[in-house]
Parts: C-alpha cells; structure tokens; sequence
C-alpha cells in the first residue's frame, strides 16, 4: 500500500506534468474552478441566493479564464515567441535555422526520446518525410542521444512562462469579464439577483421609514 | 538584432528556461496580479474613489498573502521528498512541490485570506479615515448648548439697582390723591 503511494507521488508523468508551466497553470485554474464554487456552496453564513450568484461566477470566471488561456494565449505565445526568436532576437543562430516552427521541434523532441530503430521507421513515413533539415535527420538517424537545443526549448519555456503571466494576470480577467455578465443574464441569475437586491432595498426603505 | 544584446539575452534565456519550478509561475502570476489587478481598479472611472482605493487595497492585500503562501507550500511539501528512497527523490520533490501549490491555492491561501484581511484592513481603514476634529463650539452655530433645567426667580423686588422705589403694597394702599 505504502509503495504504491510512494510510486504514484514519484511517477514521472506527474512530474512532467508539474514541470510544464502549461499543463501546471491549467490543472491548478481548473482546481480553482471547481474547489472555489464548492467553497461558496458550502458556506452556511450566506443566503442561498447570493450563495448561488456568487458561485456562479466565480465558477465562470475561472472557466473563461483556462479557456482563454488554453485556446488563445497559449498558442499565440508558443508560435509568435518562436518567431520572434528566429527572425528578431535570435537571427543568426545557428540551432533555429534547422526548425521551421515550435510545433516542429516539439515533434523532434518526442522522437529524440524513442530509440533509433523507431525513428528511423517513423522518418520514413509520409508525414515527415521532407519534413526535417538533413542535420536534424542525419542526428536523429544515427546517434542514440541526439542533440537537445537548449536555446529553442529555454525560449518556448521562456515565452510559456511570459504567457502565462500576462496571460492569467491581464488578458484573461479582461475576457472574462466582458463574458461573466451575459452568460449569468443567460442563466436567470443576473435577474434573479437584481429582484433580490431591489426587494432588499425597498424592505430596508420601509423599514427606515418606520 | 545586435550581436552582444543577442548574447545576453541568450543567456538569460538559458536561466529562465530551466526554472521548472512549479512555484515560480505560480508566484509570478500572483506578483503581476498584484501590481495589474490593483492598478486597473483604480482607472475604472466609473467607481467611488473610496470604493477603488478600499478594492485595490484588498486586491493587492489577496496577492501579498498569496506570494509567501506559495512558496511555503511548495517547499515544505518538497522538503517531503526526503522521505522517499534516493532513486526517487528528484521526482518526488517535483510531484510534492506541484501538490503544495494546488494545495495553497484551493485551501491555505482563500482560508489564509479569510482571517488576515479583514483585520488588517480594518486596522488601515482606521487609520486612512480622518480623525473626528474638535469643532469650535461657540463659532460654528450649528451646535446646540446642552439645556441644563433652569429656574427662573422673580427677584424684581430684590434688586437693590431701585432700592429708593417704594415697595408695591405701599403704593396700592396709599395711592396720593386717592387716585
């Protein structure tokens, strides 16, 4: 029991998982997403109709945010800082001549982890076939450890991180909120939330009056 | 691009790429959150400046508490790998750390908030808001002098200022010319 606890807390997976700043940020905002709303449900000091408000929200504001993030910063990120890279900040360099974008060396990456034998097999499929510089090829055709660009992996994990930065911090929250009101209108819960607050308003002013 | 700023960009690239850290993301967003978030609420136009000043306040407070709570989380929990046999541990004290920072944010840092930031607010509340200042009682007019009962003596008679008057039965009764 034990041992399987150990090896499930030290499994590689995870900790490819937990070293990729995207994967990482999604996992942790789809937690949010779910574990805030809980939180808000659970609390027994609200009315159950802020209660509902509130978690609605909360919950569409953190879901707005991973798909803005997932679908829209991250790809432009990813694409955008390799081309800035090789055509401004990196233009001579020699290591991001040999990959036409980060999509290609990503899939270099991943065959750089097979054996020979099975690179070789997959290089010879249509899909690839024209696809690498011949360097790259000859590299991954012959040598067991092939090379590792670490400038090109530094830079995309660079513009991940900048990404997500800027991403989660300025952009998302901006997405969101222009989505929140609409889609809780959509909902009833705008409404709803209005009439209670307008209700609550007129029972104080009879009250004041009283 | 110039040669030597290529060089150096190159290598800070090379320092930044290899941060795979899970609290260093994590901690970033909270510090760019904690300078953005406060900044845009106080250009929102459309708010009270005391209402923009409270919620940036509260923001940037959120973000603060979020910051050490991060990095405590992510390391204490890390600091679990040494438990594990040795062939393990590098990956455990990655998988560990990444634990500690979901844990921070779905637990310790929303029940961290929930504790500090209503005193520390109150107590920053108190003193932004201006202290009640002594009014000038007899210049301003508007306050009232507190009404203390009074009772009100008929000492016409006892007036000394007329003492060479003569008393009012005296005058009924021996009226000149009894008139």
């Amino acid at each position: 029991m034990l041992g399987a606890i150990t090896s499930a807390i030290a499994n590689p997976h995870l900790t490819k998982v937990a070293e990729n700043t995207i994967t990482q940020v999604g996992i942790e905002t789809t937690l949010k997403a779910i574990g805030r709303p809980t939180a808000i449900l659970i609390d027994n000091d609200i009315s159950a109709d802020t209660k509902e408000y509130a978690a609605a929200k909360e919950f569409l504001y953190q879901a707005t945010c991973l798909v803005t993030y997932l679908f829209l910063i991250v790809p432009v990120f990813k694409k955008g800082g390799f081309k800035l890279a090789k055509n401004v900040l990196f233009k001579n360099h020699p290591e991001f001549q040999k990959f036409e974008n980060a999509k290609e060396f990503e899939y270099y990456t991943k065959l750089a982890k097979k054996s020979v034998a099975d690179r070789k097999l997959t290089l010879q499929k249509e899909k690839v076939k024209d696809k690498y510089h011949p360097d790259v090829r000859k590299d991954l055709e012959t040598n067991e450890k092939p090379e590792k660009y670490p400038l090109i992996s530094s830079t995309i994990g660079v513009f991940n991180l900048l990404g997500s930065v800027l991403g989660l911090a300025v952009l998302a929250p901006q997405v969101s909120h222009a989505f929140i009101h609409p889609a809780l209108r959509l909902i009833g819960l705008e409404e709803k939330n209005k009439k209670h607050s307008e209700k609550a308003e007129h029972s104080n002013k009879v009250d004041t009056k009283a | 691009m110039n040669e030597a700023a290529s060089k150096v960009l190159e290598r800070v690239f090379l320092k930044l790429g290899n941060l795979h850290k899970p609290i260093y993301p994590v901690m970033m967003i909270a510090a760019v959150k904690g300078i953005c978030r406060p900044a845009f609420t106080m250009m929102d136009k459309t708010e009270e400046p005391e209402t923009k000043r409270y919620t940036a306040l509260r923001e940037g407070l959120t973000e603060i508490i979020a910051i050490p709570t991060y990095f405590a989380c992510g390391k204490v929990s890390a600091s679990l790998a040494n438990l594990f046999p040795a062939k393990m541990r590098g990956n455990a004290a990655t998988n560990l750390m990444f634990m500690g920072v979901c844990a921070a944010a779905l637990f310790a840092i929303p029940a961290l908030c929930s504790v500090a930031i209503k005193p520390i607010m109150d107590v920053l509340h108190k003193k932004k808001s201006p202290q009640p200042q002594m009014q000038p009682i007899l210049l301003s007019g508007t306050v009232k002098p507190t009404k203390f009962p009074v009772k009100y003596y008929n000492n016409f008679h006892s007036l000394n200022t007329f003492s060479s008057r003569m008393p009012d039965t005296y005058r009924l009764n021996n009226r000149i010319g009894g008139v």
